[in-house]
């Protein structure tokens, strides 16, 4: 006999969406299991070695790396910095010229919108790997390929928060008869602020990260020594450089979360 | 009570803040010792140093595509490991879901270490212990993401009108149910639009996992811009570019559906 | 020659809604002119004709022997203050910037850039403020001030523009009983002593009659009463709402009961 258990819906079956949104994700899976070599085997075979690492990471800090490693850290942070604060400088006037309500022309809105889309597309990495082979090593090709994927995202997120801001402050504003420039300078720009903080927040968060490894294609940072300590498999450094990472990112975490909530209300949302 | 005199005006610390920032910058650019002068020199130097991509080889297309969809396949098993992983801790890391604050401490603090541990450095792990191949860069993003993802969905969780809850605890509802039918329903929406932004950010990362020997397209790139191949790094960035602008469309377009 | 002067003003929104139709009106300089008319009559459309925020379709409007066209709907902005039902202040900055945007139509964008605004601006917005008594909030920001104090900044705004002619578009209709009376008596007192002329739209008669030297009327976009308040009787206001006199009385009895 059939169980006599049904589905809270009229026929007492399952709605199609949600078979679907479960069937066709698990035939996908399924499908392309062998292209990543998703195997019982080898993740089996694999759990002892990685027990193996950890085991390894427990030994002494090699403290002779430590003025390296603290250099290598403040590289990273200078590095995202810097990348940043040039990404705002580039980003204001391509977010406002994105934006609908504040672009002169539907022509340069749409120019902007697409080439905004264009530079974010590829990964902070392939523009390192770029300008590290047009450059040389160094952090300038980090810091360039940071600031380029930056203004991609920043300009975006500008120009979203532009668009949201209440058009009751802007009619104010031209009711006064001032150009659409002064509207922008006087109404758009302050009453988006809290959203530019946000947004500012979240890249600073993203470029730290990407900043930690950008050292894997030479264009500076702490990834090199990283990539080094790995291949060389120095466990005394790996763990050293591990640890710093996580302390550096979670105290900037940490910090945006008070500021968020402090200086801003709470009102914000943007992840 | 009303005054005839302007007040004297408040303090303004913004120049202040301004001028100590463009200070910290100047100090920054000095100790990188980053030369933008030579990047105002080298600007000619940069059109030809770029025309040199301007003719891709697509001789080699199937196996680029081949490594595109592995690209691709890595990003889609990462994300679903990590919606996996995210959606079991989420509910212990919301504060009105979770058993007792001891449980909600280590939940935030194990998806905080998920999160800060940055993926590549995952990758070179799991490739050192389980050998070259996708199988690493796949758990790298899993584990990195699911503290993405694990931090949204407690955030949506807390987000759930506190009465919904309530009247599930009302009726007798244990921790399980009340996540089946009180915080699902109402995050569902979301929580699709958060999978999407990390499965849009795991495809970029899967193009560049090949660095480390972790699968996908980024070990052929780097490979051939090593060599000096640019008419093969021009056509794999050229095929990168096209399936991340495909898959970020497709996901916006998604979002548009959902709305 | 009259100050304002409207010939056949029609105005057609573009899905085809028409908000005036026909509308000849002559207004002398320095009156105080009350608006009436049910809701979606056409009271906001005429007057935001007047300053081109919803240029007219049809007609020509003439504001002090200047003719609005769309090349110089700025200058004549620069010299006619708005009032705003929901006072349309920029939240964010303080109430002196918010009154010295008044003066924005005078300078030009480098100034505005850096947010320099000269001193004599200073002395006009300062007394601008005087004017409406609010001298001591000079420095607060805008958001964090009551409704009834927000609608007297966007009056200091529209004084410091040095207008002729202030439109005020339901400056009550967000505010208290005793708010609205202080913003109307404010606006009268204008009126009278420096012979601006205002314009304002009501929706109670009470006031009207009240304030206002003369009262135009307004139903399904056209013209329905242009007389002294005198001539505005029971039986008038019937007309213009379109009910019967009894439930006109009986609606005042519920208001009075109410308020």
């Amino acid at each position: 006999m059939m169980l006599s258990w049904y589905w809270p819906t009229p026929n007492g079956k399952p709605p199609l969406i949600a078979v679907l949104s479960v069937l066709v994700p698990l035939a996908v899976l399924l499908l392309t299991a062998s292209t990543v070599d998703m195997s019982y085997n080898k993740i089996f075979y694999a759990i002892p070695r990685m027990l193996d690492f950890t085991k390894n990471l427990w030994v002494m800090p090699d403290w002779h790396y430590v003025p390296q490693l603290a250099k290598k850290m403040l590289e990273t942070v200078e590095m995202t910095l810097l990348a940043t604060a040039l990404a705002i400088l580039l980003s204001m006037p391509l977010g406002v010229l994105a934006a609908k309500n504040a672009s002169p022309h539907p022509i340069i809105f749409r120019i902007t919108r697409d080439l905004l889309s264009f530079i974010r597309a590829l990964p902070e990495l392939v523009w390192a790997l770029v300008f590290v082979s047009a450059l040389g090593l160094g952090p300038l090709p980090g810091i360039m390929a940071l600031s380029l994927v930056t203004v991609g995202f920043m300009g975006k997120f500008i120009a979203e928060s532009i668009e949201v801001v209440d058009a009751k402050a802007i009619e104010g504003l031209e009711s006064t008869g001032c150009t659409k420039f002064q509207s922008i300078l006087y109404a758009m720009l302050p009453q988006a602020v809290p959203d530019f903080i946000g947004s500012l927040l979240y890249i600073l968060d993203h470029n730290l990260r990407a900043a930690s490894i950008l050292g894997l294609v030479g264009a500076g940072g702490i990834g090199y020594d990283m990539v080094m300590s790995m291949r060389l498999f120095n466990y005394e450094r790996i763990g050293m450089i591990a640890l710093s990472i996580y302390a550096l990112v979670t105290l900037l975490d940490r910090l945006s979360d008070v500021f968020r909530q402090k200086a801003l209300g709470g009102i914000l949302n943007v992840h | 009570m009303s005054i005839k005199t302007l007040p004297s005006r408040p303090h303004n610390l913004f120049p202040l803040w301004l001028s100590l920032a463009l200070a910290l910058l100047w100090l920054i650019i000095w100790d990188l010792d980053v030369a933008f002068q030579d990047l105002v020199y080298g600007i000619a130097d940069m059109g030809e140093y770029l025309s040199r991509y301007g003719a891709p080889n697509l001789s080699n297309m199937s196996s680029y595509l081949h490594l595109m969809i592995q690209t691709l396949v890595t990003a889609f098993w990462g994300t679903t490991l990590a919606f996996i992983m995210a959606a079991t801790i989420a509910p212990y890391a919301a504060r009105q879901l979770t058993p007792n604050p001891f449980i909600y401490r280590i939940a935030r603090e194990l998806l905080n270490f998920m999160r800060a541990m940055p993926d590549l450095l995952l990758a070179l792990i799991f490739v050192s212990s389980m050998g070259l191949g996708p199988l690493p860069g796949v758990l790298a993003l899993a584990v990195h993401t699911a503290g993405f993802l694990g931090k949204f969905f407690a955030e949506n969780m807390e987000r759930v009108p506190a009465g919904k809850y309530e009247a599930l605890s009302a009726v007798g509802a244990g921790f399980t149910q009340k996540i089946v039918f009180a915080a699902w329903p109402s995050m569902l929406r979301e929580s699709v639009g958060n999978v999407l932004y990390i499965f849009d950010r795991n495809v970029r990362m899967a193009a560049v996992l090949g660095l480390v020997g972790a699968g996908g397209i980024g070990l052929e790139l780097h490979d051939a811009l090593r060599l000096f191949k640019y008419n093969q790094a021009s056509a794999l960035i050229i095929i990168i570019l096209l399936t991340i602008i495909v898959i970020d469309n497709l996901s916006s377009w998604i979002r548009k559906v959902l709305n | 020659m009259a100050y304002i002067s409207l010939t056949a003003v029609h105005k057609t929104y573009p899905n085809g809604y028409c908000a005036l139709k026909n509308i000849n009106l002559d207004i002398q300089a320095g009156q105080f002119i009350a608006v009436l008319g049910p809701s979606g009559a056409g009271k906001s459309t005429l007057l935001r004709a007047m300053n081109a925020l919803d240029p007219a379709t049809q007609g020509e409007i003439t504001i002090d022997g200047v003719t609005l066209n769309k090349k110089n709907y700025r200058k004549i902005r620069a010299h006619v203050g708005m009032v705003f039902q929901q006072f349309n202040l920029v939240d964010r900055l303080n109430v002196m910037t918010n009154v010295l945007v008044g003066r924005l139509a005078e300078h030009s964008w480098l100034s505005s850039l850096f947010y320099l605004f000269p001193k004599t601006d200073y002395q006009i917005a300062e007394a601008a403020l005087r004017e409406v008594d609010l001298l001591d909030k000079a420095w607060s920001r805008a958001d964090k001030l009551s409704g009834g104090q927000q609608q007297r900044v966007g009056i200091a705004r529209a004084l410091a523009q040095q207008p002729k002619l202030i439109l005020a578009d339901e400056p009550i209709a967000s505010l208290d009983p005793k708010s609205s009376e202080e913003v109307l008596k404010l606006l009268r007192k204008i009126c009278s002593e420096k012979g601006i002329t205002v314009i304002v739209n009501l929706h109670q008669v009470e006031y009207a009659k009240q304030f206002a030297d003369r009262i135009i009327a307004l139903n399904a976009g056209s013209l329905v009463f242009d007389g002294s308040p005198e001539q505005l009787t029971k039986a008038k206001q019937a007309e213009i709402y379109g009910t019967t006199y009894e439930e006109t009385s009986h609606d005042a009895e519920l208001v009075l009961a109410y308020t």
